[in-house]
């Protein structure tokens, strides 16, 4: 659970993203990042959402597979799902609902996923 | 099960926000199952709550907690020192939980954070819909099963209204199908489609609302 108040949580599928993610060679773009690695994005939870956000985090960032490209078929739909509960349980707390985003990428992505942390950031930070 | 599901954020926010003290109280039967007020959705509604404190500038503690059932009293025992606690129980319970948990802990302000719907029945994950109204008089046996009562949206008993189209009721054509006609196909498949033409009487309404409150007494069973 994050601590620090300028965390980003990346929430990555373990078959894409955080594929893309260990590809990173400059570090640099992950500092205050913290990359949580999920089975699939569909494990996303409404609720591990709002209780990062409700730690501290400045924001959480879900990055699944491609869409129709999910190993278990529709993680990645769910998860769009669960991001769009999230927002809407954002927006009736009165917190601005982009500090949570959901995108797809594949594991060759790694020039997708630094530009997707870094825009998140610059929302962010 | 019972079925229900949240009533809008801002309407449960608004009945807590005046208190210091809250236990978020889920239920781990009927309202777990739909995914209404299980132990799951107690965690997102108290972070939603926290966030929207933070917010707000409001202080307020916030305990959670989930019972096997919140109409039987025997559950309350391991959450009676949390609820003592409280300021305010809000109950996500169907209507019956919070009346009784209202009821044992007589003093204590307990608000709902649902809307008990129906009797239902999980369709597929996500999906419920009604199968009984608790008329206290069941007729499920005239009908091969299917409750005219619960639902047609007539609840008629001799047959389709002429607002039967296509297999749909007119009421929702998109989505409430004619309880007249799965009742004419379920008998059909059972070869018992002549049971319907037997006339059905008007029906006794005295073992539903009639009456007031229902209430059940067995002797053999009471201590």
């Amino acid at each position: 659970m994050a601590k620090k108040k300028s965390e980003l949580i990346v929430l990555c599928c373990e078959n894409s993203a955080y594929l893309a993610a260990e590809s990173l060679t400059d570090t640099k773009i992950m500092q205050s990042v913290k990359v949580v690695m999920l089975p699939c994005s569909g494990r996303v939870e409404v609720g591990l959402i709002l209780k990062f956000l409700e730690n501290g985090a400045a924001g959480v960032l879900v990055l699944g597979c491609p869409l129709d490209n999910c190993k278990f078929v529709r993680g990645n739909y769910r998860a769009q799902k669960r991001v769009d509960v999230a927002m809407k349980a954002l927006n009736d707390a009165g917190v601005n609902k982009d500090k949570v985003k959901i995108d797809f990428i594949s594991s060759l992505d790694t020039h997708k996923f630094i530009a997707l942390v870094k825009e998140m950031k610059s929302t962010l930070f | 099960m019972i079925v229900g599901e949240q009533k809008p954020f801002e309407k449960v926010y608004e009945s807590v926000k005046e208190y210091k003290k809250v236990l978020i109280l889920g239920c781990g039967t009927c309202v777990t199952v739909c995914m209404a007020g299980g132990e799951k959705e107690v965690g997102i509604l108290a972070s939603t709550i926290r966030l929207a404190n933070k917010q707000n500038g409001i202080r307020m503690e916030i305990q959670e907690a989930t019972v096997a059932r919140q109409c039987d009293r025997e559950f309350f025992d391991e959450v009676k020192d949390k609820i003592n606690w409280a300021d305010a129980v809000l109950s996500m319970a169907c209507g019956v939980g919070v009346q009784f948990c209202s009821e044992v802990f007589e003093g204590k302000r307990v608000l709902p954070a649902l809307n008990t719907r129906f009797y239902g029945t999980t369709e597929q994950q996500g999906i419920w819909s009604e199968r009984c109204a608790g008329c206290g008089d069941c007729v499920l046996d005239k009908f091969g099963g299917i409750c005219p009562i619960a639902r047609c949206s007539k609840s008629l008993l001799n047959g389709p209204c002429g607002g039967s189209q296509d297999g749909k009721c007119e009421v929702d054509p998109d989505n409430i199908d004619c309880a007249w006609q799965l009742i004419y196909d379920r008998m059909k498949l059972l070869g018992c489609l002549e049971n319907l033409e037997e006339n059905q009487v008007i029906k006794d309404w005295s073992a539903g609302r009639d009456g007031g409150p229902g209430k059940i007494v067995r002797e053999d069973m009471v201590l």
